[in-house]
């Protein structure tokens, strides 16, 4: 039997034919079945989900209305801040350190009646595409033990896909929500920079950030989506375009709408299963109705170089707060101010970090700012010009998530450059700020999902959605790994 | 790289030295690759910069009187319990000179 959709529970939820305590308590008891070997979960958040649950039960019978989310179990990524609880970023730097507040994305979650049941793992802020480079657990993949769940929202992807929750919120800079959601045969959305508030979420790259939905299916991530969108004055990058309905237009279809392949994105960068998976997405499209058109992005093969310098550039400057004197680890024994801040972080970051706060302060510093920062900002804006220009030729535009399904835990973590290509098609749409969505295309020889991305306009995530669906509809894919069932 | 490491406020050992240098090498090399799509590139003439959002209409901070504004006593107080060390509301930290014999 799969398990409940988020819509079907809510809906559930709201009529009173099944509660919410319930509800939550079979997700822990989920949990309980299954992450000690899926490892997703940090900590969880029993008394207070059940508190919250209870209060929807009796709103409920208050006939109260509820909220669109209604008692739906959700995991929240370890860098989003639920006001009391602990953060870590995935990191020991934060080792301790409490949010005061909740993020703006939380604050809607919880308002649409959600009910958040604990943190999950990530990369060390976020730095990652495997999960591996998380200071506090090993994340595995529900599909096969062995493999990465992917990164760095490992922890929402494995923790969705072994059914412990039926939705979880990642974030997104050059793939974090879209790349797992592949790896763990789940749908992933990085909706359009601005289009969600990252007020309360832990900045990586602020110009890239993004928090999204993970979900089991194109709906349900629709509806989070809906819940989580929308203006939030805090945080100044977030759009005043008012949130609005994703599922009611998402049946629509496709029929007729153009969707663009792009000529720079050849089958040769692709492992072959991936690149057959591919092909056939391409058919299951044009079944649906789509007109294929090519369109082309000249700039995109250099977007993983353009992604790792303004990321990188940006990570220096944002991490350059944790320096042990406000929150989180501070070395002992330091005789001057300078002294702390260097053992505190030398102790607090893993290499990682360590990695790309080097990188990053290189492409800033004096004498090479130009040929690195200066450069790639500015390809980075003719790469979003390119996008624009060839969302005049289509409506959608559709690459593969990732050059291939998960690789093995271990495989590249020796090899950061090795990893970092596997963001090859993800890193375009973050410095393009549109939306891309990751549906689940099939699976490949080793029995492992791969994912189709779907590119859209800015704010038009709802086209993204809305195709995503008529793709999934098309295939019937059932995410069904077996390890974690 | 342990100028920048030093500037970077990181100390790195010897061991991470000769690991991080072969590999930022590698990568470092791989971004050069940005170097031809530059320099008189005619697909960048015209094109905004990374900070083309910076141009749009924003709220400025005075329309932005969200919670994040009212700094009120309980959040502060709430700050203050995130931090290693405090007194009277103010943060406690290392004197900022070396005491004689540091080695800073």
């Amino acid at each position: 039997m799969q398990p409940a959709t988020v819509e079907k529970l809510a809906a559930a939820i709201r009529s009173g034919e099944r509660n919410a305590v319930d509800t939550v308590e079979a997700a822990f008891a989920r949990i309980a079945e299954v992450d000690g070997s899926v490892g997703a979960f940090l900590e969880l958040w029993r008394d207070e989900a059940t508190e919250r649950a209870a209060d929807i039960d009796r709103r409920r019978d208050e006939e109260q209305p509820l909220g669109p989310l209604a008692g739906v179990p959700t995991a929240l990524k370890d860098n989003m801040s639920l006001a009391g609880h602990e953060l870590n970023c995935g990191s020991r730097i934060l080792a301790g350190y409490r949010a005061p507040y909740t993020a703006g994305a939380v604050e809607r979650l919880v308002a649409a009646d959600a009910v958040p049941v604990g943190r999950v793992n990530m990369d060390e802020f976020a730095m990652g595409s495997s999960c591996e480079n998380s200071a506090l657990a090993t994340t595995r993949n529900p599909w096969n033990l062995a493999m990465a769940p992917g990164g760095s929202s490992g922890g929402s992807a494995a923790a969705v896909a072994a059914a412990e929750v039926p939705l979880a919120l990642g974030s997104d800079t050059g793939g974090s929500i879209r790349q797992p959601a592949a790896f763990c045969g789940v749908v992933g959305v990085k909706p359009t920079y601005g289009r969600v508030s990252r007020y309360g979420l832990v900045a990586f790259a602020s110009s890239l950030d993004q928090i999204g939905p993970l979900a089991r299916n194109v709906r349900d991530a629709a509806l989070a989506l809906g819940a989580i969108a929308g203006p939030d004055p805090r945080d100044s990058t977030c759009s005043e375009e008012p949130a609005c309905d994703f599922l009611k237009p998402i049946e629509n279809g496709i029929e007729g709408l153009r969707v663009g392949t792009i000529r720079e994105v050849t089958t040769s960068a692709l492992e072959s299963d991936a690149a057959r998976a591919f092909e056939r997405a391409l058919e299951t499209l044009a079944r649906c109705g789509a007109e294929l058109v090519e369109v082309s992005v000249p700039l995109i093969e250099t977007a993983v170089a353009t992604y790792y310098v303004l990321a990188n550039s940006e990570a220096s400057a944002n991490l350059a707060r944790f320096d042990g004197s406000r929150y989180g680890h501070r070395a002992g024994g330091a005789r001057s101010l300078a002294e702390m801040y260097t053992a505190s972080r030398s102790e607090g970051f893993g290499p990682e970090v360590k990695r790309r706060i080097i990188l990053g302060t290189f492409a800033l510093s004096s004498g090479y700012y130009d040929a690195y920062y200066g450069r790639a900002a500015r390809i980075a804006g003719a790469l979003r010009q390119q996008f624009t220009e060839a969302f005049e030729q289509a409506e959608l535009l559709v690459t593969p998530t990732s050059p291939g399904g998960a690789f093995r835990l271990g495989e590249r973590v020796d090899d950061p450059l090795a990893m970092y290509l596997s963001d090859v098609f993800t890193t375009p749409t973050s410095l393009a700020g549109i939306p891309g969505i990751s549906v689940p295309c099939g699976l490949d020889s080793r029995g492992l999902p791969l994912g189709l991305q779907i590119l859209a306009r800015p704010f038009a995530d709802g086209a993204a959605l809305r195709a995503a669906r008529a793709f999934e509809r098309e295939t019937g894919f059932e995410c069904r790994p077996e390890p974690a069932a | 790289m342990r100028r920048i490491a030093e500037l970077a406020r990181l100390r790195i050992s010897a061991r991470e030295e000769t690991t991080f240098a072969s590999q930022l090498s590698e990568i470092v090399d791989y971004i050069d690759q940005l170097r031809e799509f530059d320099a008189g590139d005619a697909a960048l003439d015209g094109s905004e910069a990374a900070s083309e959002t910076a141009d749009n209409d924003f709220p400025r901070p005075a329309d932005a009187a969200g919670p994040a504004g009212k700094v009120g006593p309980t959040l502060l107080d709430q700050f203050l319990d995130n931090a290693p060390a405090s007194l009277d509301r103010f943060l406690l930290v290392p004197q900022v000179k070396a005491t004689p014999g540091g080695d800073e």
